[in-house]
């Protein structure tokens, strides 16, 4: 009763759907123990896959500048003061 | 040799040429109005523009108090007026002496004309329009660095989503340059994949401010680009041709940080109820066979059940075991939940059975358990099993079963 793994591009929405999915199919009652567990062994990878999407975004904010060849690199988008702020 | 002039007699005779010239004598000119001033005295000082230039004009309070309206900065407009130079600065100016309301100024038919025409092409086509991701890892951003709009979007981004990832692709906003300059943006992100969305914002401003979001270049760009586009340009009733190629319209910088990143908190509530959901049907699952379980141990049917119902709770521990390791540690609480609902299966041990008064019958000899009189002979030797050990014994006499 090898899972399918999960697709490594899975989307939150489209895992969170399928976890939807599954605790109504295995809610209904329906099927044998083991294809609960098996139904519940794949819930759990998707909550875990969901929760890694959310977490996983890393905190930065970057700006684009010219390096001296011309071409774009990012850095730190330091926040300005309110004097630099033109409303 | 040419003669000399002093400035004061330059500007004189230049005043004298534009007043003898009969088109400028009495010309008609439409335009914006902007840094419109009325003096006490009852003269309306203004400047009246259009995409590319402006003119200093004068209405003096004679004409001024029969125009049909009061003038104000953004009002498109037609002037009649003539042309004369300032003698003291040297400027040109017009002297208003009417104005009408320009229903429909040449940025507004320009702007109408190119609509029609990428409208007509295709671009505008609903079936076009990208799905904005729902959860981008990268967002990209086209706008000034500097002024409230970045701000705008940063401070709304932090509050829905604190681990957002943020691109800021820099350029001018209003001005000449500026529509080539965005359009280089959308095509850098494009060429990178540096963001799974790109928003292309400024904050308000006239519709001159705005023109260079009607380019019709960055319009094709932001057809062509596959990242999608969010536009967020100007204030709410600000429409430019930006916003019908865009993917996504927001009315402010500020909503379109509210469309482009879900609120996280509900997203983890949303995982959580069905990660709860999850571990309850199962535990629901499980008890259900459960009471099925204990409904055949209960019948007469099973009189010797024990290996059955042994082998049925090996193979519950069994699961249960797998159940457990594959579980991560936010299971926990789960995990603890459902072993106590196996350690319910315990009660169902025939073991459990026997310390509840019941026993089972023997026949030592063939090993076999006893369920019918017509099993036993008077004078036979008898095992009965209990809960803590054995009893030998002999049958003296069978009675069957009164029927009720």
């Amino acid at each position: 009763m090898k899972q399918p793994e999960l697709p490594s591009n899975l989307s939150f929405e489209d895992a969170m759907k399928e976890l939807e999915s599954i605790v109504a199919k295995l809610d209904s009652g329906e099927g044998t123990l083991d294809e609960s567990i098996t139904l519940f062994q794949r819930g759990v990878e998707l909550s875990k896959l969901c929760s890694k999407r959310l977490e996983d975004i890393e905190k930065r904010v970057r700006i684009l500048t010219d390096d001296s060849n011309g071409n774009k690199k990012e850095t730190d988008f330091l926040p300005t003061d309110e004097s630099n702020t033109e409303k | 040799m040419n003669p000399v002039f002093s400035v004061t007699d330059l500007n004189r005779y230049v005043g004298e040429v534009l007043s003898a010239n009969p088109v400028l004598s009495a010309v008609r000119v439409c335009g914006e109005i902007s840094g419109c001033k009325q003096y006490p005295s009852g003269h309306i000082y203004f400047t009246l523009k259009d995409k590319e230039s402006q003119v200093s004009c004068v209405a003096f309070r004679g004409n001024a108090s029969h125009f049909s309206f009061h003038p104000d900065n953004g009002m498109s407009v037609v002037i009649s007026a003539r042309a004369s130079l300032y003698d003291r600065d040297g400027r040109f100016q017009l002297i208003v002496y009417d104005m009408e309301k320009d229903g429909i100024g040449d940025l507004f038919i320009a702007f109408e004309q190119l609509k029609a025409r990428l409208e007509f092409e295709g671009l505008f086509d609903s079936s076009h329009k990208k799905m904005i991701p729902e959860l981008p890892n990268r967002i990209g951003v086209i706008t000034s660095p500097k002024g409230a709009v970045i701000q705008d979007i940063l401070h709304v981004l932090s509050r829905r989503f604190p681990n957002f990832d943020l691109l800021i692709y820099p350029t001018a906003v209003q001005g000449l340059t500026a529509s080539s300059e965005m359009q280089k943006g959308i095509e850098w992100f494009n060429r990178s994949s540096n963001a799974d969305v790109i928003i292309i914002a400024r904050g308000g401003g006239s519709m001159e401010d705005l023109w260079c979001f009607n380019d019709e270049a960055l319009a094709r760009t932001i057809y062509k680009s596959a990242i999608p586009v969010i536009s967020a340009v100007g204030h709410e009733t600000d429409f430019t041709i930006c916003d019908f190629v865009s993917d996504l319209r927001a009315p402010t910088p500020s909503a379109a940080a509210e469309l482009v990143m879900p609120l996280k908190s509900e997203c983890l509530s949303r995982l959580h109820v069905q990660q709860d959901r999850l571990t309850r049907a199962l535990l629901h699952s499980v008890s259900i066979r459960r009471n099925h379980l204990l409904a055949l141990s209960g019948s007469r049917a099973l009189v010797s059940p024990m290996r059955r119902i042994e082998a049925q709770n090996q193979r519950l521990d069994m699961l249960t075991v797998r159940i457990i390791h594959s579980q991560n540690r936010t299971f926990d609480r789960s995990s603890r939940r459902l072993e106590q609902c196996i350690a319910g299966l315990d009660a169902l041990s025939p073991l459990k059975v026997l310390s509840r008064g019941y026993s089972l019958t023997i026949d030592p000899v063939s090993g076999t358990s006893i369920s019918s009189i017509t099993q036993v002979t008077s004078g036979q030797s008898l095992q009965i099993q209990l809960s803590d050990g054995l009893v030998d014994c002999t049958a003296e006499k069978t009675h069957a079963r009164r029927s009720l």
